[in-house]
């Protein structure tokens, strides 16, 4: 059973330094990159809503080649502590 | 949050406005979302009661089964307009991943409380107040705080204290004048009370990794939860509730309006949730009370509510106290500096 999108999104995060929502959705295709939902609109917004939450934090930001702005974010201690109480452990094997 | 990480200074001041711009826009999005959450619940309030007041619901007997009937309807319509809205953004599969994880199950039983519990208790209160129980259940966030304190820990500030003690006293200066011909005014009023702490209630079980759920997939499944648990559990268990639900689902006019009611509810909620994830709770919160005034405002022009000074008063007092409950007011004009 997959976990519902925004928790693995934080659950991926639990182990890295820094993300940005084009690193998370790689490593998250495989499990729900078929899925409709799985576009950069909707994984921004479980982003900025798990930053808003304060479980993560915006680390850094800047342009692309392309003149995009990238924001990237790292998890917060609120965030590995919720990860490590509700998340069963066999979702954190990378 | 600079950008220390940027080398070239034009790409800096660039990178900069962008980011001060998606900033900027966010916060709009997210005070927008607010508004538009607390002009909805008004909204969804005032067509409850219009709903109501059509047979079979207005001549029911005993006070329960019709606000139970009427909530119960009202919520499982909020919870298809919603199934609708997560089936086009493609995440029906959410509903059941929530609810196989521990924070989803938690939610749930948040939602027993603020669902059929809360919701019952507010209409009860509607009918039996009328408008005075709008801004009576808007103590929800005093309620909030106090649980917050109580289970988990968290110590209220001195601003905080001093808008609960705000929202005590705009409840007092409601009650003050009773308004003519509702014999159980004051029932009405506890009724209110009861869904306010149901909603603060709700609050804490949200607090148990909630905050990894998708809301539009936690509203979704709150108001169909809410609505099967009213409509299948509790309507059977009031007298009469059985065939009073017969008699409304078979009635155009009532089930029409509660259709529309869900509709706004359904929007209300997911624009507070969104609202709360991009401005924050407090300020979401703060948005999304200024219902009480819509509630009364419509009341007033379409239902023929009278308007007293208690009245007016009252829910004001009430809804600064609930916002100096839920943030620092001066946060407003500072945010929007920024």
């Amino acid at each position: 059973m997959l976990l519902p999108s925004r928790t693995a999104v934080l659950n991926y995060m639990f182990d890295k330094d820094e993300v940005d929502v084009k690193s998370v959705m790689a490593a998250l295709k495989d499990d729900y990159g078929n899925e409709k939902q799985f576009n950069e609109k909707m994984y921004l917004d479980h982003l900025m809503a798990l930053e808003a939450n304060g479980m993560v934090e915006m680390s850094s930001y800047e342009l692309d080649d392309n003149d995009e702005l990238i924001m990237r974010y790292k998890i917060t201690d609120d965030g590995k502590s919720t990860v490590e109480k509700y998340i069963d452990k066999r979702y954190r094997v990378a | 949050m600079n950008s220390e990480k940027s080398f070239m200074n034009t790409s800096v001041v660039s990178a900069d406005t962008k980011m001060k711009a998606v900033g900027k826009k966010f916060q709009a999005t997210g005070i927008s979302n607010g508004l538009v959450s607390g002009l909805t619940y008004g909204i969804y309030s005032t067509l409850v009661v219009v709903a109501s007041g059509y047979n079979p619901l207005v001549s029911a007997a005993g006070i329960l089964a019709a606000p139970f009937v009427a909530s119960g309807l009202n919520d499982l319509f909020a919870g298809i307009w919603l199934l609708f809205y997560n089936a086009k953004q493609g995440r029906l599969r959410e509903l059941g991943r929530t609810l196989k994880t521990k924070p989803g199950m938690m939610l749930v039983i948040g939602f027993l409380l603020g669902g059929p519990i809360a919701n019952g208790a507010y209409l009860v209160g509607l009918a039996l107040a009328g408008a005075y129980a709008i801004p009576i259940s808007a103590t929800c966030s005093l309620f909030g705080a106090l649980f917050a304190w109580i289970f988990l820990k968290q110590r209220p500030t001195k601003r905080v204290v001093l808008g609960m003690v705000m929202c005590v006293a705009g409840a007092i200066i409601i009650n003050f004048v009773k308004p003519q011909g509702a014999p159980n005014f004051t029932l009405g009023i506890i009724c209110a009370l009861i869904a306010a702490v149901a909603w603060g209630l709700e609050g804490v079980f949200s607090s148990f990794g909630g905050a990894m759920i998708d809301t539009d997939v936690a509203v979704n499944l709150r108001e169909l939860i809410s609505g099967l648990f009213a409509l299948l559990i509790v309507v059977p268990l009031i007298g009469g509730g059985i065939k009073l639900l017969g008699g409304t689902i078979q009635a155009p006019s009532p089930v029409l309006w509660l259709a529309i009611a869900g509709l706004s509810a359904a929007i209300s909620f997911v624009t507070w949730y969104k609202a709360n994830s991009m401005v924050g709770c407090a300020i979401g919160m703060s948005l999304n009370v200024t219902y009480a005034f819509w509630g009364v405002l419509f009341s007033v022009l379409f239902l023929g509510q009278a308007l007293s000074a208690t009245i007016v008063i009252g829910s004001i007092v009430i809804v600064l106290g609930a916002i100096v409950v839920t943030m620092n007011p001066l946060d407003l004009f500072r945010k929007g500096d920024a």
